[in-house]
């Protein structure tokens, strides 16, 4: 088996270097996702100044999390069904109780169909 | 039958930046003949603006030499490969790179530099990688225009009829292939592993946004190869900027220009470990490593015609004064097949383009599958679905008995 030597590069990082087109279409994208993001999550940084790949990275991992925690957020909210179930149980007893009490007095009630036909 | 095959789990794909097939493999002519190279003794050539015919050179460097970025948006990819000829009915000749390099600084001497390739020994991770396994001689962009685009066509098969950097594919008629994974039954498993969250992905719209879960980083894809977790499906983006991080400085190693291209080196010399290191892993993955378009920079194929997508790009869009219909591929990128069931030095001369990613995938682990594109539909697929009937002349996994002397390198 040949083991074979790859060199490493020499001076080669430069976060102040501008940041290409590629780089930049990447974070329009990204300032388009930050838009639909709730408010609390968004990064505040101005991207209109950013010019180099040092801050284009900064921006975009800031979004790139945020746009992480949104969706844990989501993910949270969703795994609470069994809140909501108790809920109903709770209101459909409320309901059975208010059955077997007193009924309104029939003059109380009023139709609104009735109402309109009038 | 084919053992290989048989033994196959896993289709890793890394997608680098920006580089054509002579620039980084144009070398290996003189070493394999086989290879669609350059050699001393080839009459290719492109005029500069004074006339001179200028000849592709060993000359390239790793940084430094390609500022500012070469043009490679539609407009001067049609120059690039039709040399100027704006008239019905012209011919591709692969003549105007010097021309449209030329444009962006107005200075002869430095258009020249377009032309320029690799030796062999600048690049020994991946010249190593094309020698050792399969190297396809016509692997081609889906689109002769830019990134976004052209990645497009790895995850969905088609972008949708953009040839630009615009990415918004939501709630269009085909789904990822990602999605097309997850989604099936039986279920499949499948990940994209971007480098980390400052590099963050090219898929952000309509992924990252929308299905987070399919993401990792890339530390994830080196835990899951070492733990042997690995999604059926994985697609590896390499980190796209310099930045200060945690825990050091990270250097770009995408190599799109001016990045440096040994950092890229490097990077697909350690994806290529994290797999081979596991041994189980090894024997039951395929890793492709591909370029997402040319960058601008020269290639002496002419990229072939082929059947149209669905979409068209109006001509205001393509910025030609003509409609694209999808109906050629962009200039050839390097690509590389890598298993250790695949004879060294094969070389493929069928014709691929990145809509060959999801319908090989597509094919190999869902079989029969609509809707797609008409782009994928018709892309030649580069791992034969594993059935009775396997072509053996088709198969790159042909081996009977694994390799066990397949490279390794010091990272």
């Amino acid at each position: 088996m040949t083991l074979i030597p790859v060199p490493r590069p020499k001076n080669a990082w430069n976060p102040d270097r501008p940041m290409n087109a590629l780089l930049k279409t990447q974070m329009e994208h990204l300032y388009d996702a930050e838009k639909r993001l709730p408010s609390r999550l968004r990064s505040e940084i101005y991207v209109n100044a950013i010019k180099t790949e040092g801050e284009a990275a900064a921006y975009i991992r800031a979004v790139t999390e945020a746009i992480h925690a949104a969706h844990e957020e989501a993910a949270a909210r969703r795994a609470k069904p069994v809140t909501k179930r108790k809920r109903v149980i709770k209101i459909a007893a409320v309901a059975d109780d208010r059955a077997d009490r007193t009924p309104a007095p029939q003059g109380k009630k009023k139709s609104p169909g009735k109402s309109r036909r009038k | 039958m084919a053992p290989g095959l048989d033994k196959l789990q896993h289709i890793v794909v890394l997608m680098m930046e920006n580089r054509s097939f002579d620039h980084m493999l144009g070398s290996l002519k003189s070493v394999n003949p086989q290879i669609d190279g350059i050699v001393a003794q080839d009459p290719y050539s492109n005029p500069d603006t004074t006339g001179n015919s200028v000849r592709p050179q060993p000359l390239a460097e790793f940084q430094a030499q390609l500022q500012p970025d070469p043009d490679h948006h539609f407009p001067a990819v049609d120059l690039q490969i039709f040399g100027g000829n704006p008239t019905p009915g012209r011919t591709a000749n692969m003549q105007g790179f010097v021309k449209s390099y030329f444009h962006q600084q107005q200075d002869v001497g430095h258009s020249q530099k377009i032309m320029y390739y690799f030796a062999q020994k600048d690049l020994p991770v991946l010249t190593t990688l094309a020698l050792e396994f399969a190297v396809f001689n016509r692997w081609f962009a889906s689109i002769p225009g830019p990134t976004i685009c052209n990645r497009a066509f790895a995850h969905y098969g088609t972008s949708f009829g953009r040839v630009d950097m615009s990415l918004l594919y939501i709630n269009e008629p085909f789904k990822s292939i990602y999605s097309r994974l997850i989604n099936a039954t039986p279920k499949h498993t499948s990940k994209l592993y971007y480098y980390d969250t400052a590099s963050s992905t090219m898929e952000i719209t309509n992924l990252l946004q929308n299905q987070p879960e399919l993401f990792g980083t890339y530390q994830q894809f080196l835990d899951d190869c070492q733990k042997g977790d690995l999604p059926d499906y994985s697609f590896v983006e390499p980190n796209y900027s310099d930045h200060d991080t945690d825990s050091g400085e990270e250097v770009a190693n995408d190599q799109h220009p001016d990045h440096n291209v040994q950092a890229g080196e490097l990077f697909i010399a350690s994806v290529y470990n994290a797999i081979k290191q596991n041994a189980q892993l090894w024997e039951s993955t395929a890793l492709l490593v591909v370029y997402d378009e040319h960058g601008g920079i020269y290639d002496h194929v002419v990229p072939p015609p082929c059947p149209p997508d669905q979409f068209t790009a109006s001509a205001n869009d393509t910025g030609t004064g003509m409609p694209f219909a999808f109906d050629r591929l962009g200039v050839r990128v390097p690509a590389i097949l890598i298993s250790p069931w695949i004879p060294k030095g094969t070389v493929v001369s069928r014709i691929f383009d990145h809509a060959s990613i999801p319908a090989t995938v597509t094919k190999f682990f869902l079989g029969d599958y609509a809707p797609r594109s008409p782009r994928e539909t018709n892309a030649d697929v580069f791992i034969e679905p594993n059935g009775q009937a396997v072509d053996p002349a088709r198969n790159l996994l042909s081996l009977n008995a694994m390799r066990t002397d397949c490279p390794d390198f010091d990272v």
